[in-house]
């Protein structure tokens, strides 16, 4: 179960870096950053699940050695960077709009006048 | 109750980081009314952290004391950190004293550069967050937290650089920036997942501890993401074209933030991972890496430099071979190395901010940076043409300037590392380093002569020389740049050597955090201070007047000598180039309005190096898919290389 979590966002992240590098349309490759950090989300949300572990809500008494319960810090992690993932996507339209605008186009090789 | 000052300074880090934060918030706030009041807020807010900063030299540089301040009080319990935490040794405090320095110049400036712009309260806001955010990375004891910094930092950088969006490319610069540097922020983000999948901890102390001690290939897998994350916010080689657009197009005071300042939290974070979290550096491996990527950025980049025709992105592409440069010496495993490294880094700040302002002073008075159309700006404005030649004869390491100082610590470093292995590559490196400085030397006698010799482009018969205002803090940077270049040793002394001793000294860091023996539990062994050996003369004086003397020399053979012109009899014909325009320096060619020759002083240079010259030009394609393309391969590159030999 967790292998096929690893597995997909392995997937998720060679999809998302093959979107960015292949296609040519802006909006194109906002998807495939988003994708990116999907797959990224994934694997540290798989990096903290431990299969039949409870939630991870104890008392400092109740807590023992025996207590097994799934890793809380990485879904504080996850939601910082779901967080961090919608500003990037956010910024980058908002840049691809301004974009449009000034070059008239939404394709990445007609926007290359700062090059050599 | 009494006032315990030698407690109270823990406060001091996150109170600096506090008060820049603050100031974005409170100057979005109030600065909509005035733009006093706003200023007012700023430069309050980049005055506070200055003096906290500065405050807490002399108990950790001078004094040797490690702060660690837990966010929350969440201490570690059984030798597990569970809270937050900032950690600020002499190496931390070094690169935050760059930023302070560099952030409170640059905002400064930025107060009479940016006058003419409108919106300035997102500037500021923009520009107090990034500060903040570059403070809170170089004081940061969380690999988490380094990663939110880091993104903050690229979003706010991104978003200034498309400050002045009318300006051709900006957005465009801006949008390669963010999508590119996004692949650099991920592949961070991995790294850090992947050891937190291993060591279940994020605190940077703990993990240096349980690292070097565990055999994992997710570990490796994990040097590999890291190191390549940093590598592309130091903007090393392929990261490199992104530097080159953000910095043209970006106003100057971010200019310097972005050469002198986030390219610094790059470097901290190499040096970080390298000799604290692994404590690799000693596996020739890991050296041959990270020189081989510094020398090629380094190479790279000051020939790309030539192509140039606007005065910013030269500037940038020279900013990201003097990175190749800190880099290089980085790599070499060596306390004198390091220190030089640490050295570089800092003049790097002082005559790249000083160089990028001079820049942005000459786009304030006349409107452009075009280097065909400037010229002959000497006489208009003066001040700005000393400045610049302070800043140029810094940066191609001409003596009694800080340039030389650093530059001359890393040939010896190089040399002596070739000279102690005997191997074949740290020589290639030691020459490397000399030919790249003798480049940049000859770029800035073609940017001097374009921007501010020659002869004067009559559009601009009307230029004034800029406000004091904006020459105050060029004035600042220059002294940054003669002082530390008269007195290598106190710097050295003050500065360098804590610096070193704690970039090297892991154990220390360690303890400091999770308590004293902790490091020894896990069989680190404990640090013995290593001495700075310099080899060689070390006196900046003696080398000026050797300069001088040399070049009298010169001058005299020459009167001597007489005249004779060199006669070209090279005849064209058919298996030789057909151009006539190469055969020598000197054809009178019509060209287009140029101050260099018919079109450059380096044409032979340039027509040997052509294919060279081309390949690259073809290559900085500015498609946004191929930059991409070259940071994904990076990340292949270094995936492999990893997985293979560490």
């Amino acid at each position: 179960m967790i292998f096929t979590n690893y597995l997909v966002c392995f997937v998720l992240i060679a999809l998302g870096i093959y979107c960015m590098v292949t296609k040519k349309n802006l909006f194109k490759i906002c998807v495939g950053m988003g994708l990116v950090d999907y797959g990224v989300n994934l694997l540290i949300v798989s990096v903290g699940f431990h299969a039949g572990g409870t939630a991870p809500i104890f008392n400092i008494s109740e807590l023992t050695r025996d207590s097994f319960f799934v890793d809380p810090i990485p879904q504080a992690l996850t939601l910082t960077s779901i967080v961090i993932g919608a500003c990037t996507t956010a910024m980058t339209l908002s840049l691809i709009i301004m974009l449009y605008k000034q070059y008239g186009t939404l394709e990445s090789d007609q926007i290359r006048r700062l090059r050599g | 109750m009494t006032f315990d000052f030698s407690n109270f300074i823990n406060n001091f880090p996150i109170l600096a980081i506090m008060s820049l934060f603050l100031g974005a918030f409170v100057s979005s706030l109030v600065g909509r009314r005035s733009a006093k009041v706003r200023n007012t807020v700023v430069f309050l807010s980049m005055l506070i952290s200055l003096v906290l900063i500065l405050a807490l030299i002399k108990p950790v540089l001078l004094e040797g004391k490690i702060i660690n301040y837990w966010l929350g009080n969440w201490e570690p319990v059984n030798g597990w950190a569970f809270g937050n935490s900032l950690e600020v040794d002499a190496l931390s405090l070094f690169f935050a004293l760059i930023v302070v320095v560099a952030v409170f110049v640059s905002g400064v400036y930025s107060f009479f550069y940016m006058s003419h712009d409108d919106s300035l309260v997102n500037y500021y806001t923009l520009f107090l967050m990034l500060s903040g955010s570059v403070l809170g990375l170089v004081l940061s004891g969380d690999l988490f937290n380094m990663f939110v910094m880091i993104e903050i930092m690229t979003f706010t950088a991104v978003a200034l650089t498309a400050f002045r969006n009318h300006y051709e490319g900006a957005l465009e610069g801006a949008f390669k920036y963010l999508v590119v540097g996004s692949l650099g922020s991920t592949s961070v983000l991995i790294g850090i997942a992947l050891i937190y999948s291993q060591m279940h901890t994020l605190n940077l102390a703990q993990i240096a501890a349980m690292l070097p001690g565990y055999d994992s290939p997710v570990i490796l897998i994990a040097f590999a993401f890291l190191f390549v994350g940093f590598g592309s916010k130091a903007f090393l080689f392929p990261f490199h074209p992104l530097a080159a657009d953000a910095h043209a197009v970006a106003p100057a005071s971010i200019s310097l933030m972005i050469s002198g300042v986030l390219t610094k939290c790059g470097v901290y974070g190499i040096i970080r991972l390298c000799y604290c979290l692994y404590q690799n550096m000693d596996q020739t491996f890991v050296q041959y890496f990270v020189t081989g990527i510094g020398v090629i950025s380094m190479f790279v980049c000051v020939t790309m430099a030539f192509n140039q025709h606007n005065f910013k992105r030269l500037l940038a592409f020279h900013s990201i071979s003097q990175v190749g440069y800190v880099i290089t010496v980085i790599g070499l495993g060596s306390a004198l190395g390091m220190s030089a490294g640490l050295f570089h880094a800092m003049n790097h700040t002082i005559f790249k901010g000083l160089l990028f302002l001079t820049a942005g002073a000459v786009q304030h008075a006349t409107g452009s940076l075009d280097l065909d159309e400037l010229g002959g700006l000497s006489k208009k404005m003066p001040g700005t043409c000393a400045l610049f030649l302070i800043g140029a004869a810094s940066i191609s390491g001409l003596p009694p300037f800080n340039g030389f100082a650093s530059k001359w610590m890393i040939y010896q470093a190089t040399f002596q590392k070739a000279g102690e292995t005997g191997n074949f590559f740290f020589v290639v490196v030691c020459v490397a380093a000399l030919i790249t400085s003798v480049l940049t030397l000859a770029s800035f006698i073609k940017v001097a002569q374009s921007v501010f010799f020659g002869q004067l482009n009559l559009k601009f018969a009307n230029t004034k020389e800029v406000s004091l205002g904006m020459r105050i803090p060029m004035w600042i940077l220059a002294a940054l740049c003669i002082l530390p270049g008269l007195f290598p040793d106190k710097v050295q002394q003050w500065l360098l050597t804590p610096a070193t001793q704690a970039a090297m000294n892991a154990p220390g860091y360690i303890d400091a955090a999770m308590g004293s023996g902790y490091a020894a539990s896990f069989a680190i062994p404990a640090y013995q201070p290593q001495q700075i050996f310099l080899s060689g003369a070390w006196q900046p004086v003696m080398w000026l007047l050797l300069l001088i003397s040399v070049t009298l020399a010169v001058c005299i053979v020459a009167l001597l000598g007489g005249d004779e012109k060199a006669t070209v009899t090279s005849e064209i014909s058919a298996d030789t180039d057909c151009d006539p325009k190469y055969d020598s320096f000197f054809s009178g060619e019509a060209s287009v309005y140029s101050q260099v020759g018919g079109s450059d002083l380096f044409w032979g240079f340039k027509h040997n190096w052509r294919r060279y010259f081309s390949f690259m030009h073809d290559w900085h394609s500015g498609v946004v898919n191929d930059y991409t393309l070259y940071g994904t391969a990076a990340i292949a590159v270094a995936l492999v290389l990893c997985v293979i030999f560490l």
